[in-house]
């Protein structure tokens, strides 16, 4: 098939694949869509302070930011959106602005400027997985980062401190939970049984703020009380990322065994006529590459990260 | 149920003064309140930046308080016993605020981007028209400023890298998405225009009716038959029959789409 594609992110912590937003939202979206993708952790390596995350690298060309690399897939045929209807497009791209207007500043707040987090899981996190001497710089430079995107967006004027600023970002926060709650339903993904690119970006912002211990968290506290949130990132995190090989079979799926090889083979063959097919037409509106739904048989063929 | 409110009074930039997302998001409120059918009246002041609350046009002034930015000001209305979301439910309330955050993230960013980060534009269109009230040297200081904090700001959120063709690219990503929202409903929720129809129409009519140093942002919102419909429905709706009757010069929201 094609070369391995190679992502750079940062590593895996408290039950995740990965502890930053945007490393998870590929993470996830590649599981989805059935890309195989190698990953190496960025930890303990000087990327940590020079290398953008996350940084996918496929055939010597380099592609940052999470809607680009998600995009690049796309093309590579790799397509979790294909089956969406054209509103539930457009549905996706206006929820994930309200995940970046909303929830990604109390998100930010939250890990790198609220000081007791901060100082007890935060900057001991990503010390800790830093080369000396980076662990002094890389923690610090995330925060004022941070800090800065914070006030920048939500602050109003340049006179305004970030206290002033946190009971607005914390509230919107919380109302923006509620309202993917109230839109996931008792569903488990967002748009029906298969899971598409909204559900990786929901699963990166939400997952860090679920699992992370975090010593103090209004807005943790509040995500406690939104049962179908936690119960999306937990059946995420058992459907795809689960290393062990009887991983808990979700309701909806009663397909079986027998007849998910059969449809494996019928698969491939199908995949190696468009491949002839694509040879000759090369269209890029042609049905994508999709490896057969989750359970463990996918589960060997991408690597995890440790 | 309905509190008698005194008349409001939005303030906005004067007519030389404003620049594309200022109008928009003036535009977008005053359309807001003739929905709620709440009398406005409209002023124009050159210092209406700094007059604001929270350092952004346009705000309201009703009585005693003063509320800037369509989100504080829906809320204050919906305070006061107006409303236009009141018959949605929740995943429709859900929908709605993600429509808003979308135009709010792209459009809105795309318009500050075309304005202040676009050399072209901004040398020709922005800075002269931004300090037009002021004399040397504070025109300059005060344009030059306002284009620092922009691009201090199109820095943070990571649009400081993108192109113009990636910019318009953009805008056509998210008119795209609108028009498959809309679909061939008269508004966003079918029979009653909501805010969010309010903002929509601010953004696109201003984009449509404003002259900029080239007409592609424009050209990329015609391809959508319904949005134009859509616009001038509302136009139709709500601003045609105050046009005629209204002494007070107002804020004008330039040639109409007719």
């Amino acid at each position: 098939m094609a070369a391995t594609m190679e992502l750079r992110c940062w590593g895996g912590d408290w039950g995740l694949p990965s502890v930053h937003t945007e490393s998870l939202i590929v993470l996830a979206y590649a599981k989805f869509s059935g890309a195989t993708i190698t990953v190496t952790p960025i930890d303990w390596t000087w990327k940590t302070l020079t290398g953008t995350v996350p940084e996918l690298v496929y055939q010597g060309s380099t592609i940052t930011e999470p809607a680009q690399i998600l995009n690049f897939l796309r093309k590579q045929r790799f397509n979790a959106d294909y089956e969406l209807s054209a509103r539930q497009g457009a549905d996706t791209m206006a929820y994930i602005a309200l995940l970046e207007e909303k929830l990604r500043p109390a998100l930010l707040h939250t890990f790198w400027v609220d000081a007791e987090n901060y100082a007890n899981l935060t900057r001991p996190w990503f010390a800790s997985r830093s080369p000396f001497p980076l662990n002094f710089l890389v923690p610090g430079r995330h925060a004022n980062t941070a800090l800065s995107r914070i006030l920048l967006t939500k602050g109003e004027s340049p006179l305004h401190t970030i206290t002033e600023v946190e009971g607005k970002i914390y509230s919107e926060a919380k109302e923006c939970l509620n309202l993917l709650s109230h839109r996931l339903g008792m569903a488990y993904y967002f748009f029906g049984n298969t899971p598409c690119s909204l559900d990786a970006f929901v699963f990166g912002f939400v997952a860090p703020l679920h699992k992370a211990s975090l010593p103090s968290s209004p807005l943790q506290s509040h995500l406690r009380q939104l049962d179908n949130l936690q119960r999306f990132c937990d059946h995420i995190l058992n459907a795809h990322f689960s290393s062990h090989p009887g991983s808990p079979q979700p309701v909806q799926e009663t397909v079986d065994v027998n007849l998910q090889k059969l449809t494996q083979l019928v698969n491939k063959e199908s995949n190696l006529i468009e491949k002839m097919d694509d040879n000759l037409r090369s269209s890029p509106q042609h049905k994508p590459l999709r490896a057969d739904p989750r359970p463990s048989p996918g589960n060997d063929k991408s690597s995890t990260p440790a | 149920m309905c509190k008698c409110m005194s008349v409001c009074c939005l303030f906005v930039f004067s007519e030389d003064q404003i620049l594309l997302s200022d109008c928009a998001s003036s535009l977008a409120v005053q359309a807001y309140l003739r929905m709620c059918n709440l009398p406005v009246h409209v002023s124009c002041r050159s210092n209406a930046e700094y007059m604001s609350p929270s350092g952004k046009v346009p705000f309201v002034h009703v009585g005693n308080q003063v509320v800037s930015e369509l989100g504080p000001i829906v809320q204050f209305t919906k305070a006061k016993g107006h409303s236009l979301s009141d018959g949605l439910d929740d995943v429709q309330r859900a929908e709605m605020k993600a429509y808003m955050e979308l135009v709010n993230n792209m459009l809105l960013t795309a318009e500050l981007y075309i304005q202040w980060c676009d050399d072209t534009t901004a040398t020709e269109i922005s800075r002269p028209r931004y300090s037009s009230p002021y004399s040397w040297p504070l025109n300059q200081i005060l344009a030059y400023q306002k284009q620092w904090e922009v691009r201090r700001k199109m820095n943070a959120i990571g649009w400081a890298g993108k192109s113009l063709e990636q910019v318009y690219e953009d805008v056509s990503q998210c008119c795209q998405a609108l028009s498959q929202r809309l679909g061939t409903q008269p508004y966003f929720f079918n029979k009653q225009p909501t805010e969010l129809d309010a903002l929509v129409f601010g953004h696109l009519f201003t984009i449509l009716t404003t002259r900029l140093t080239s007409d592609e942002l424009g050209e990329k919102i015609k391809s959508y038959s319904n949005l134009l419909a859509f616009c001038r429905r509302i136009e139709q709706s709500y601003f045609e029959d105050s046009q005629a009757g209204s002494s007070s010069r107002g804020y004008s929201k330039g040639p109409s789409l007719f």
